[in-house]
């Protein structure tokens, strides 16, 4: 509106062409709504949630591109996202009304034109150097709702962009980044509330879920993690997670650990946030006896208060830093005869867990990797085996004699997202084969003062492979099929309605296999690994495939022996599209 | 997550090499000398040795570094690193590549560990004038018998740091006893403060730590154990400072400056106005 005609406004005018413009807007929608959202696994022409619907099934029914003609895919165009800041793209692509919204390394946001490949816009968030990313300056995608671009930030802000202009609607702190926190994950809405983890490598840190008022960002209800914390709705106390000092000794639950760094995914049948939860601190599992509730595990939360309906803790008493922040995806089937609302989840333990998702009640739990040390096996109440000779050992005790012990931290699975097939009935899980060794380190520092640390190496247990994609029987916990990769895996997996599963490789390949079979059906070289998430929709009537290129992530920081398997690969940042030829 | 103390040796090393291009490296001695400024990092928030009161960086490296930018005759452009896991990944940050997020390498890092092991797998950085002794202490309030078996403080509050040697000791030696009479606070200079206060009956932190705290409050200071805690799992260390590897010439002539320094009493004094008792290092002979 000019100037002029704006002073010529009245007060009063101006009220009341407010009231009359308001029903307007609510009646032409300036984007997804919370009802779009949650039909998105449905709804083949956009992309509007990590995950490709609340659930994260990553599923699409399209199928213009299927097993016979998947070989024939060329790019459609690329995209980069410039600058000097190659590090990790591990973003999973939204789309929109004809724009590609994607994050990038160092807490950038970016805009393309789904046809053009063309730059709308771009925002870069003002990034303090005061901050200590544990794995690289990563980000996982953004959210959409309404006229908004919502994500988040390494120095744990929120920040909204107008989704047209890539300007600031709001910007919140979440948490106070020179605390240790920070935030990679993608943002999830659930009922007009964005709904985020929080992260942080440092000691002291306290996981915790939080709601915030799409809208403006205000706080709604935030809930630790951690037994002993008090919860609060609406500025009001409302209830201590678990019980006080039950699985904890001393004061040590006040810096538990504990992050939610991942985010969380919701399933609309039983209306239940899933978050799960990082490992506990201190990293000396000796020095915190109990089960040091709730670390590791996943939570089943209450959206409308925050409230904690159920848990199931996966590694209990953690000595390998086992967090258990992985992806629970709701799924529906029938075991010894009867319909049930299942949920699974792929833990960075090796194990592959199924839950009866309205009480939280353990089903199974099998192996998707090749060792387990730590435990051999759940029992029936869904407790581990656990293998004494596989936990480390305390500071002091056993000093310089390394213990091996698999999976190696980094996990059987890391962040990187699985994908169910509505139609297969089968998990897809990019997983990876490997050790460490891990011993007492007598001669270590921190801030210049001595410190009992641990040293540990990364080391491969197969010749062949380290990273495998598999696709699990929920059912049964048998592995139908499984191709290997000589670079561990590090990036989602992708299934839809053509019988496919597309995943991409540090070696720079999106590859794409039979879902039923495994075999290998088309890949293409992007310049550069590929660790971020593949989407696909439909536009002009014909089928679209995005992923993130960029070489990244924490297994590049930590290297060992396991380095040899990606030391010619380069960093990159871009987004990649295919499609058919006409 | 884990506490990531494990960029050792060669996965280091590799990067550091492809990742160095040579405008950004450390100005040696004549470098600094024409610029008129010498870029010196301190560790954020490390009360007594650098941290910030009224907006102002005070404390004893604060001051070291200007002494040491003074006699070189130069300006000294003091700068704040946010500690990370370890100290190998500081030398990494503070020193030889600088932060992921863009902070800038110093010419030379106060308080970094001076220890045959720690430099040999630091090989990008030069570890040298090494300027104090510290070690770990147990400081009890009256009524609290600091010379006593560990185990006989059951019931009693003790205060440390967190995720520290003097907090791995008291939760988890003899079987974990005293686990749940531990308080944990996030620096070793706020349990020194929470026992000057009252609040806590001993407390386990550096002597420097121990020794500053009491000069601040003013109070009756607090009773230091003299006889060695049993299986301690540190008999204490020195502190120096690191240039990049190819920075001798300033190594150099710094540590010539801070030799001189010792044996003028000038690092007494520096010292003395904290109120903590300097201690040469082992290693200064």
């Amino acid at each position: 509106m000019k100037g002029p005609m704006m002073r010529a406004l009245s007060g009063a005018a101006a009220l009341s062409l407010a009231v009359a413009a308001a029903p307007l807007i609510a009646q032409a929608p300036q984007g997804p709504t919370d009802a779009d959202l949650m039909n998105d696994a449905a709804s083949t022409g956009d992309v509007l949630t990590y995950g490709m619907g609340p659930q994260a099934h990553r599923f699409s029914t399209l199928k213009a591109i299927d097993t016979s003609n998947v070989s024939k895919l060329v790019p459609a165009f690329a995209a980069s996202l410039g600058g000097e800041k190659q590090r990790g793209q591990e973003a999973q692509p939204i789309v929109y009304d004809g724009t590609i919204y994607v994050t990038g390394s160092y807490s950038r946001v970016f805009a393309f034109d789904a046809r053009t490949g063309e730059e709308k816009w771009q925002y870069d968030a003002r990034l303090p150097d005061g901050i200590m990313p544990c794995c690289d300056v990563v980000n996982r995608g953004a959210a959409i709702y309404g006229d908004k671009i919502i994500f988040a930030t390494l120095d744990a802000r929120l920040v909204a962009l107008n989704r047209n202009t890539g300007k600031v609607i709001w910007n919140k702190q979440i948490a106070d980044y020179k605390e240790g926190y920070s935030a990679t994950a993608a943002p999830l809405i659930v009922k007009g509330m964005v709904i985020t983890g929080n992260s942080g490598g440092e000691f002291g840190v306290v996981g915790a879920v939080e709601a915030r008022d799409v809208n403006t960002g205000e706080l709604i209800w935030h809930r630790p993690v951690i037994e002993g914390h008090m919860g609060t709705l609406k500025g009001k106390d409302n209830g201590i997670t678990g019980k006080l000092n039950a699985t904890w000794t001393g004061d040590l639950w006040k810096s538990g650990g504990g992050a939610t760094w991942l985010g969380g995914t919701y399933d609309p049948e039983t209306n239940l946030l899933f978050f799960g939860t990082g490992n506990p601190a201190p990293w000396n599992s000796h020095l915190r006896p109990g089960d040091n509730l709730y670390t590791a595990s996943t939570l089943a939360i209450d959206p409308d208060t925050g409230v904690i309906k159920w848990h199931f803790q996966t590694t209990p008493h953690d000595g390998w830093d086992f967090d258990g922040v992985n992806e629970f995806i709701p799924f529906d089937a029938t075991i010894n005869g009867k319909p049930m609302k299942l949920g699974a989840k792929a833990d960075r333990n090796g194990y592959f867990f199924v839950l009866d998702r309205t009480n939280g009640k353990f089903i199974s739990a099998n192996k998707f990797v090749m060792q387990t040390t730590w435990a051999n096996g759940f029992n029936k109440a869904g407790k581990p085996n656990y293998i004494p000779e596989g936990r480390p050992p305390a500071p002091g005790e056993g000093k310089g004699k390394p213990v091996f012990a698999s999976p190696s931290f980094l996990g059987g699975k890391n962040w990187m997202p699985m994908a169910y097939s509505q139609d297969t009935g089968l998990f897809y899980i990019p997983s990876n084969d490997w050790g460490m060794d891990i011993w007492n380190e007598p001669i270590a520092y921190k801030k210049g003062a001595a410190y009992l640390g641990a040293g540990f190496t990364i080391k491969s247990i197969a010749e062949d492979h380290i990273g495998a994609l598999r696709a699990m029987d929920p059912k049964t916990g048998k592995i139908m099929w499984e191709y290997k990769n000589k670079a561990p895996l590090w990036g989602g997996v992708l299934t839809t309605g053509g019988n496919l599963v597309f995943t991409g490789t540090p070696e720079g390949y999106l590859k794409a296999f039979d879902a039923k079979t495994g075999q290998e059906l088309w890949k293409f070289q992007t310049g550069s690994g590929v660790v971020g998430s593949p989407v696909t929709w439909e536009q002009d009537g014909e089928q679209y495939v995005a992923v993130m290129s960029g070489w990244g992530g924490a297994v590049p920081l930590w290297g060992g022996e396991v380095a040899k398997s990606f030391k010619d690969i380069n960093q990159g940042g871009a987004l990649w599209v295919f499609k058919l030829p006409k | 997550m884990l506490s990531r103390r494990r960029l050792i040796g060669g996965a280091g090393a590799a990067l550091a090499l492809g990742l160095m291009p040579g405008g950004l490296s450390a100005a040696p001695l004549a470098k600094v000398k024409a610029l008129g400024t010498i870029r010196v990092v301190v560790y954020q928030n490390n009360r007594p040795w650098s941290w910030e009161e009224g907006g102002k960086l005070v404390g004893l490296d604060a001051d070291l570094a200007q002494a040491i930018a003074t006699k070189l005759g130069v300006r000294a452009d003091v700068a704040q690193l946010v500690a990370d896991e370890s100290a190998d990944d500081d030398l990494r940050n503070g020193v030889w590549k600088g932060g992921l997020l863009g902070f800038t390498p110093g010419d030379i890092m106060l308080h970094v560990p001076f220890d045959r092991v720690f430099a040999a797998r630091n090989d990008q950085v030069a570890i040298i004038a090494p300027y104090y002794r510290e070690s770990f202490g147990l400081a009890g309030s009256g009524g609290m018998a600091v010379e006593a078996m560990p185990t006989e403080w059951k019931g009693r509050k003790l205060a440390v740091e967190l995720d520290s040697i003097p907090d791995f000791y008291l939760i988890g030696s003899f079987g974990g006893v005293l686990a749940k009479d531990v308080t944990h606070y996030p620096t070793g200079s706020d349990a020194v403060a929470a026992a000057m206060a009252g609040q806590a009956d001993a407390v386990l932190a550096s002597r420097a730590q121990i020794e500053e705290g009491a000069h601040r409050s003013g109070g009756k200071p607090l009773a230091l154990r003299k006889g060695p805690l049993p299986a301690f799992a540190s008999p204490g260390w020195d502190i120096g400072m690191a240039v990049k590897e190819n920075s001798r010439t300033l190594g150099d002539a710094v540590e010539e400056i801070v030799t001189a320094m010792g044996t003028s009493g000038e690092m007494k004094a520096l010292f003395d106005r904290y109120g903590v008792t300097w201690t040469p290092a082992n290693a200064a002979g």
